[in-house]
C-alpha cells in the first residue's frame, strides 16, 4: 500500500476505514498540486472530489470573511458531496498545496459500506466529539463527570423515629456500624451526626434531653439518586457537611453517602483543600491552604472534569478564601455596612488559574471607615501572597474608585451611561459581572439592579456595549495572519482575544439587554434558551464551543505553570493534536456564527 | 537536432515493431517519474528487483495508474541488499520475469519524458536490459530533480558546495518524509519535488 494512505489511516475519520475501503482510494485517488492563491473551489460551485491535506493550508471563505482553515491531514469536501450540496465557501490555497483528491462517486460509495466513516462527516460539532470520546482517544475524559450517584457508594441508612429514646438510638448506631442517623419527624427528616452527639453531651442535663428528635438537624439537605456525583460533591463542599442522605424518586431514603467515600472516588485534593481553609484558624493558614487549590486543579484537569465543573469548584472555594480574609483582615464594624464584591471573571465564577484578581468594596451611605487605606492594602497584600496577581485594570479595592459609597457608585453609573467612552464600558461590563461574596450583600444587589435599570433606559447604549465584540478580529482571520505578522506568536493565537473574548462579552450584552440576573456565561447562555432568544441548538453548540476553548486555554496554561513560563492566553496549534485542532475550529465556527448572531441583533453595523 | 538525428538512427536499430512509439513527440504535459530497487549499485552486475512508476499530467500525480513491479530473481536476494531495499525473498511471490516487467514499462512511459532522482542510474539499469531486447537504448527524454534543484540552488549560492542528498532536498521543499523507501513510494517523492520545482522560484 502507498506509504501516504498509511499515514493518512493513523488519523479519523480514515482511521475508521478498513482495508478495502482504503485499497479502493489508492485504486482512484490522484496526488495534485497547488500553488499559493489557487481557487480550489468556488462558493456555489460543487465540489468534485474530496480533499485530503498531505502538505500546505487551505482557507475557506463565505462572503471574505474568513470562517474555516485547514492543514495537514485535515479534509474538506465530505459533507458536500453527502449532502448533494454546493460549495457554500470559497476555498483557496493559503500555503502551497500537496493533496489527495478522491473522486466523489469513489468516497460515496466508501460512505455508502462505512457508515462510521460517514457520519464522521455529517456529525455537528457535539456528535464529533462524542464520537472521539468513543474511539477513546481521551480515555479518562468522561467518565468522571458522567458518574450518577448510584447505591454501590452509600452505606446503610439507620432510620429512627422522632420520638425514639437517644440512648437506644445510639445503640442502634453502634450495632449497625453507621456515622449517622436519620430521623423521622413531621418535617420529613432529620439527621444526626457527631455534631449532634457533642452538643447531647454537653447540654443533655441542663436541657433534659432525652429523645432522638431534640438533638437532631432538621431539615435535611440530600441528594436524589442519580444525581451527578460531581454536583453532589459540591453540594457537600457548599455546605460544608460529611454525611449526606440520598433520596429516591418517592423521596425514600435509599442509602447514607460518606464524604469520605466520595472524596475517595475523586481522590483527589479537593476535600483537603476546602477542609484546611475552612478550618483555618489564622490569617497566615488561610493564604497556605488557597495556595493548594492549584495542586487540585491539576489533578481534576488531569482527570478529564469539564473545565466548567472545575471553574464551578474553584470558584466555591475562594468564596471560603474570601470570607476567611474578609473575617481576619475586614474590621468588625465593617461588616454590617460593607460588602466584598468580585468582578470580571471571578465574578462570573470562571477565573479558574489565578489570572488576576478584581474586587471592590461598596460602602452603605454614612458610614464612615477607618483605616482605609491601610485595611484595603493589607487585603491585597493577603491575596499577592496567595498568588492572586493584581488587576491590571487596577479595579482593586486599594484603587479609590473601587471603594465607594452606595450613593457615589450610582453617580458614577451617570457618567458611565451619559459617556459610554471604551473605558466605561469596560468598567460597566464588570460591575454587570460581578457579585458580592461577603458583607452585607444587600448594598450590592440593589447597585447592580441600579446600573442594569440604568442602562436598559437607554437602548443605544447597550448597542455601544455590544460593539466591543467586534475589538478583535475572527479567531479564524488572525490564525492565519499569526504565521505572518507576529513573529514572536508564530502559529499561536490568543484564544482570549479571539474567541473567549466575543462569547463572553456577547452574551453579557444579550443577557444586559434582556435583565438576565445570573453572571456566569454558561447560565447566561441557559438563560437565553429559556427566554427563547437562542435556539436549543445554538446555546448546545456555544456552551460546548465554550467548553473546548476553556479546556485548551486550562491546559495550555497548566504547562505554562509547569514550566515555570509567564502565563498567558496563547494557544500553540502546533502542539495540538488533530483532534483538538478539530474541535477548536469547529468551536471557532460556532463564535463566529455567534457573533453574526450579536452583530444582526444590535445591528453593530451601523453602530459608529 | 542531434538529438533527432541520434534517435532517427535508434529508430532504425529498434528490433521490436510494437515499440515504436516510443520515437513520437512527446505530450508536453505529461510525465513519467519512476525509480528502481537494484541488488546493488554496480549497473553492469546487479539486478533490478522492483520498479515503481506514477504519471505526472498538468498538476497532477497520477497515483491511481501507478506501476508497481517486482521482478523474479535468479538468485536468491543477498542479506545486504535486503537491508537496503527491504524487498524480502518472501516478498517477490507475484513477481513477473524482467522481460515482462520491462515490456509493461515501457507501454507504461510511452514517449513522456522521464524524471528521476538520479535518474542516470535508473535509466543505466534499464538501458542493460533493453538494448539485447529491443537493440536500443531509452529514446526518452530525461529530467533529473537534483539537477534541476541544483539550478536553482546554485544561483543562490554561486560557490556553495550543494547538498544534493534526496532527504535534503525533501526538507528544502518542505515535503512530508514518507518513512517506507520503496520505488513507488520513492517515485511519489520524486514527483512531488517535480511538482514543487516547477512552481518555486526561488529556494531557501
Amino acid at each position: 500500500m502507498m506509504e501516504l494512505l498509511k499515514n493518512l489511516q493513523a488519523y479519523p475519520p480514515f482511521s475508521l476505514l478498513d482495508a478495502g475501503a482504503i485499497k479502493e482510494f489508492e485504486y482512484a485517488g490522484q496526488i495534485a498540486y497547488y500553488p499559493l492563491e489557487t481557487i480550489l473551489v468556488e462558493a456555489g460551485h460543487a465540489f468534485e472530489v474530496l480533499y485530503i491535506i498531505i502538505k500546505g493550508r487551505v482557507e475557506a471563505y463565505h462572503d471574505d470573511e474568513l470562517i474555516n482553515v485547514y492543514d495537514t491531514h485535515d479534509s474538506f469536501g465530505g459533507i458536500e458531496h453527502l449532502k448533494q450540496h454546493p460549495s457554500n465557501e470559497r476555498y483557496i490555497v493559503s500555503e502551497e498545496l500537496i493533496c489527495y483528491e478522491i473522486p466523489k462517486h469513489i468516497f460515496l460509495a466508501v460512505c455508502e459500506k462505512n457508515h462510521a466513516f460517514r457520519d464522521y462527516f455529517i456529525a455537528s460539532l457535539v456528535e464529533r466529539a462524542d464520537l472521539l470520546k468513543e474511539k477513546q482517544e481521551y480515555s479518562s475524559m468522561s467518565d468522571l463527570m458522567v458518574s450518577r450517584l448510584e447505591k454501590n457508594i452509600l452505606q446503610d441508612v439507620c432510620i429512627v423515629e422522632n420520638t425514639s429514646d437517644i440512648k437506644k438510638a445510639l445503640q442502634m448506631m453502634e450495632s449497625q456500624k453507621v456515622s449517622a442517623l436519620l430521623v423521622r419527624n413531621q418535617n420529613n427528616f432529620g439527621i444526626v451526626t457527631d455534631t449532634n452527639l457533642r452538643y447531647y453531651i454537653l447540654h443533655k442535663d441542663e436541657q433534659g434531653l432525652t429523645t432522638i428528635g431534640q438533638i437532631q438537624t432538621s431539615p435535611i439537605i440530600s441528594a436524589k439518586e442519580g444525581d451527578l456525583l460531581f454536583n453532589v460533591l459540591l453540594l457537600m463542599t457548599q455546605h460544608s457537611i460529611k454525611h449526606l442522605p440520598v433520596l429516591n424518586d418517592k423521596s425514600e431514603p435509599v442509602g447514607m453517602l460518606e464524604l469520605i467515600d466520595l472524596v475517595s472516588f475523586f481522590s483527589n485534593q479537593t476535600h483537603l483543600v476546602t477542609a484546611q481553609i475552612e478550618n483555618a484558624a489564622s490569617l497566615e493558614a488561610t493564604i497556605e491552604a488557597s495556595k493548594r487549590v492549584i495542586i487540585m486543579i491539576e489533578a481534576l484537569h488531569s482527570k478529564g472534569v469539564k473545565s466548567r465543573y472545575i471553574a464551578k469548584l474553584v470558584s466555591e472555594i475562594n468564596k471560603k478564601t474570601y470570607t476567611k480574609l474578609f473575617d481576619f483582615i475586614i474590621p468588625k464594624e465593617w461588616h454590617e455596612h460593607c460588602a466584598l464584591i468580585l468582578l470580571g471573571s471571578e465574578g462570573r465564577g470562571e477565573q479558574i488559574l489565578r489570572t488576576d484578581q478584581d474586587n471592590a468594596f461598596v460602602f452603605a451611605d454614612g458610614f464612615i471607615p477607618d483605616d482605609v487605606e491601610k485595611i484595603s492594602l493589607s487585603f491585597i497584600e493577603a491575596l499577592d501572597d496567595i498568588g492572586f496577581p493584581r488587576c491590571e485594570g487596577n479595579v482593586m479595592v486599594i484603587n479609590p474608585k473601587w471603594r465607594q459609597h452606595a450613593a457615589d457608585y450610582a453617580q458614577l453609573f451617570d457618567l458611565w451611561v451619559e459617556n459610554p467612552t471604551p473605558n466605561y464600558i469596560m468598567d460597566m461590563a464588570i460591575f454587570f459581572d460581578s457579585v458580592c461574596i461577603a458583607g452585607k450583600k444587600s448594598l450590592h444587589t440593589d447597585l447592580r439592579e441600579e446600573l442594569i435599570n440604568k442602562v436598559q433606559q437607554y437602548p443605544i447604549l447597550i448597542r455601544h456595549f455590544a460593539k466591543s465584540i467586534e475589538n478583535f478580529d475572527s479567531a479564524l482571520g488572525l490564525f492565519s495572519q499569526f504565521l505572518t505578522l507576529h513573529k514572536e506568536h508564530k502559529n499561536e493565537i490568543d484564544i482570549k482575544k479571539t474567541a473567549l473574548f466575543p462569547m463572553i462579552h456577547g452574551v453579557r450584552a444579550l443577557a444586559l439587554e434582556q435583565g438576565i440576573g445570573v453572571t456566569n456565561t454558561y447560565e447566561r447562555i441557559k438563560e437565553l434558551n429559556n427566554n427563547g432568544f437562542l435556539s436549543r441548538e445554538d446555546a448546545q453548540a456555544m456552551i460546548e464551543a465554550l467548553e473546548v476553548i476553556n479546556t485548551l486555554r486550562l491546559h495550555a496554561q497548566l504547562k505554562q505553570y509547569n514550566t515555570k513560563k509567564v502565563i498567558s492566553n496563547y494557544i500553540s496549534l502546533s502542539q495540538l493534536g488533530k483532534m483538538e485542532r478539530d474541535l477548536l475550529k469547529d468551536a471557532l465556527k460556532t463564535v463566529a456564527h455567534f457573533r453574526k448572531i450579536v452583530s444582526y441583533h444590535f445591528q453593530l453595523s451601523m453602530v459608529g | 537536432m542531434f538529438g533527432s538525428f541520434k534517435n532517427y538512427w535508434q529508430k532504425r536499430k529498434l528490433k521490436d515493431e510494437r515499440f515504436t512509439f516510443l520515437f513520437d513527440d512527446p505530450p508536453p504535459d505529461e510525465f513519467v517519474v519512476f525509480d528502481t530497487e537494484t541488488t546493488g549499485l554496480d549497473c553492469k552486475k546487479d539486478n533490478i528487483v522492483s520498479i515503481g512508476a506514477v504519471k505526472i499530467k498538468g498538476n497532477r500525480i497520477l497515483t491511481n495508474e501507478a506501476l508497481h513491479i517486482y521482478i523474479k530473481q535468479e538468485s536468491l536476494i543477498s542479506q545486504e541488499s535486503i537491508k537496503v531495499h527491504r524487498i524480502r525473498n518472501c516478498d517477490l511471490k507475484g513477481a513477473i520475469t524482467i522481460e515482462e516487467g520491462i515490456e509493461r514499462f515501457l507501454y507504461f512511459i510511452g514517449n513522456r519524458t522521464l524524471i528521476g532522482y538520479y535518474l542516470e542510474f535508473d535509466v543505466a539499469m534499464i538501458n542493460r536490459y533493453i538494448k539485447p531486447m529491443l537493440g536500443i537504448y531509452l529514446p526518452n527524454k530525461q529530467q533529473d530533480v537534483s539537477s534541476i534543484y541544483y539550478d536553482k540552488k546554485i544561483s543562490l549560492i554561486p560557490q556553495g558546495n550543494i547538498d544534493l542528498r534526496f532527504d535534503t532536498i525533501l526538507d528544502a521543499l518542505a515535503l512530508p518524509r514518507l518513512q517506507c523507501h520503496d520505488a513507488l513510494n520513492d517515485a511519489i517523492m520524486t514527483a512531488m519535488m517535480y511538482l514543487k520545482l516547477q512552481h518555486s522560484h526561488s529556494l531557501r
